[in-house]
């Protein structure tokens, strides 16, 4: 019954984030200098043509009506038509998406992978050998411009090794499941892996580091408290007390900061599709930014948006299951 | 640790001062007779096929690193020592003037939601909302994308002085990056100018203040500004080297308006990698060393200032 209020609450509150992210979003075509129609047009248009090519676009009928249209076809799923290839903006859009979305669970796989461990060893044995590596580390990792560091990983590992692809996406994850399941053929997988290892190690870097910052600063605090002192002192092995109890409350505050900086993440997905040539929902943006391909900038930023409230979601639930004591307003 | 971070932030700020001084040539001085050339103390061999006397013959090239190029040239023949001086002015101008930016906005709309609450609040910070919702890089590209990297020139006023002939007269500053940069941040500002505010409102010496008359103004001022001083110094630090990055990013992507940037020279050795390595590498290597500068510094001004300050750095 709590939970259903809450994400009652949360999903309206979402709704109304999302309409502002959609006005916001509609109002920078109106502040854009230069007009839609300077990039659709061929060059020599007459004034008759361009005319007619904005009736078409429905660009003549008054801001508040475009307005009201564009919202209204948005919620039947309708985006409006790319002005630069014809097809339907949120086909493209969703065409692209599940290599966005990939690279964004590979980057935060690899993060996890590595960035928990690695601050628990570091606080455990705080000012040892193995403790100043790793802040060494975390300390340049969320110093690194991450398209610096996909191109430094393209120079070492695919030039002067030439160990894995530097760039493309040649199948999906979708893809190659199935061609493992239908052929039992694991090339696929294979492929589909070496060609997102360094996208996702390039993504997850800077997170790797700022989630080994925070799980280290967070468990040095908790150690210090007195049911720790407590759980020892009864006797439970040093293991249990670590990961059972220190762990577990240190994660609620990283939880949050994470929640936080998920806009990081999806901002450095779109650096690094550009980097890496990755066909994601960021590459797309970037590309029809320089068209000044409306429907699907506007399509592509609110799906981003939806994405980012729908996480937000998520994150803050996960938080109240990790810490009953919180009130799920 | 906090005295590397002074030493690197303190270099970076004196770089980017007396970058006309210390440059080996005007930053954009082409020289295509120049181009590629390592590092000094390196040596790059490349292999090309050339007709000789109507004849296809493998011409081995060598170039040699000198210390007239202590950093090498770019496909332009274009000092990359210099121009790694001269990126350092762009990174520091955007990164310290949009900070400034967002934190004077930020800490007034924050100051004013805590302060009144109610209505105000809930309004101001629904709106926050909506910017925290937006992934910072996304927001700023569509912006600069779309409104067009608008640039002011600043006069050098070592180059007026005459005391650095033939270096660039003006230092251009990427205005649409900075002003797009304070616009995205602004909101962690207000965030914890609001908590802050919050906290100390309810305080007995703010109701005293309040019961002898004081003005709203003069209490925000007086009592509420200087309690929220040490969160406020901590973060913006933070942001400072934040925004660097984003900065970079967004010159990376070729949307700054000006080409003396580190991120606009990090994509100009993008093609070349496999040749010329160098063009990519030392440009990046400053941004990671003046980021870590930074990073010290905050990290020693949060634990020095205030060690119960919670939150690692504000979003990006």
């Amino acid at each position: 019954m709590r939970l259903t209020r809450f994400f009652i609450r949360r999903t309206l509150q979402g709704i109304l984030v999302i309409w502002g992210v959609v006005t916001i979003v509609f109002l920078l075509r109106f502040i854009t200098p230069g007009s839609p129609i300077d990039f659709v047009a061929p060059i020599d248009a007459s004034p008759e043509l361009r005319q007619s090519l904005a009736e078409n676009l429905g660009l003549d009928k008054p801001i508040y009506q475009q307005y009201g249209e564009y919202i209204f076809n948005l919620i039947q799923g309708d985006m409006g038509y790319s002005f630069q290839r014809g097809l339907p903006a949120s086909e493209i859009i969703f065409r692209r998406l599940p290599a966005t979305l990939e690279l964004a669970i590979a980057a935060t796989v690899v993060a996890i992978t590595f960035s928990i461990p690695l601050g628990v060893i570091s606080a455990t044995r705080r000012n040892e050998p193995v403790d100043y590596v790793s802040t060494g580390f975390s300390l340049v990792g969320i110093s690194t411009p991450n398209f610096w560091l996909g191109i430094m990983l393209i120079l070492v590992v695919g030039v002067q090794v030439e160990f894995l692809p530097t760039s493309r996406r040649i199948i999906g994850f979708g893809g190659a499941l199935e061609l493992l399941v239908t052929e039992q053929n694991f090339l696929g997988l294979r492929v589909w892996l070496s060609h997102i290892i360094l996208p996702a190690v390039t993504l997850g870097t800077y997170f790797t580091a700022l989630i080994v910052r925070l799980t280290r600063s967070g468990m040095l605090e908790e150690l210090g408290k007195s049911y720790v002192e407590a759980s020892r002192a009864k006797g439970l092995p040093e293991t249990l007390v670590t990961y059972k109890h220190v762990l577990r409350n240190t994660m609620i505050p990283i939880i949050t900061v994470l929640g936080l900086q998920l806009g990081t993440l999806i901002g450095g997905a779109v650096i690094t599709e550009s980097v890496f040539d990755w066909p994601g929902l960021g590459t797309l943006v970037i590309e029809s930014i320089r068209q000044r391909d409306w429907p699907v900038i506007q399509g592509a930023i609110i799906v981003i948006g939806l994405g980012f409230v729908v996480i937000n979601v998520i994150v803050d639930a996960l938080y109240a299951y990790l810490n009953p004591r919180v009130e799920l307003e | 640790m906090a005295k590397v971070g002074i030493v690197l932030l303190v270099g970076v700020i004196l770089v980017a001062t007396f970058a006309p001084f210390l440059a080996t040539q005007p930053p954009q001085e082409q020289n295509l007779e120049d181009s590629n050339i390592p590092p000094a103390g390196l040596t790059y061999s490349s292999e090309e096929i050339a007709f000789v006397d109507g004849e296809r013959q493998t011409v081995t090239n060598t170039v040699q690193g000198s210390l007239d190029h202590p950093l090498g040239t770019n496909q332009l023949g274009q000092d990359i020592y210099s121009r790694t001086l001269y990126g350092a002015r762009t990174s520091l101008a955007v990164g310290v003037l949009g900070t400034v930016i967002a934190l004077l906005s930020g800490v007034t709309v924050g100051l004013i939601a805590g302060f009144y609450g109610g209505r105000v609040d809930d309004g101001l910070m629904r709106f926050a909302d909506i910017m925290l919702a937006f992934p910072a890089l996304v927001l700023a590209i569509a912006l600069i994308g779309l409104l067009g990297p608008r640039t002011l020139e600043i006069p050098d006023p070592f180059v007026a002085a005459g005391l650095a002939d033939g270096m660039p007269e003006t230092f251009t500053l990427p205005l649409t990056v900075t002003l797009v940069v304070a616009l995205v941040n602004w909101v962690w500002f207000a965030r914890i100018a609001r908590g802050e505010a919050l906290t100390v409102r309810e305080k007995n010496y703010v109701k005293a203040s309040r019961s002898l008359g004081a003005s709203n103004r003069r209490l925000m001022l007086k009592h509420v500004l200087p309690n929220s001083l040490t969160p406020i110094i901590v973060l913006a630090t933070i942001q400072v080297a934040v925004i660097i990055l984003l900065e970079s990013s967004l010159s990376f992507l070729g949307f700054s308006g000006t080409n003396l940037s580190w991120g606009f020279d990090i994509n100009q050795g993008r093609d070349l990698l496999a040749t010329s390595w160098w063009i990519s590498t030392v440009p990046g290597l400053a941004i990671v060393l003046a980021v870590i500068g930074i990073n010290l510094v905050g990290d020693w001004l949060r634990d020095a200032l205030d060690p119960d300050i919670g939150g690692e750095r504000g979003g990006m």
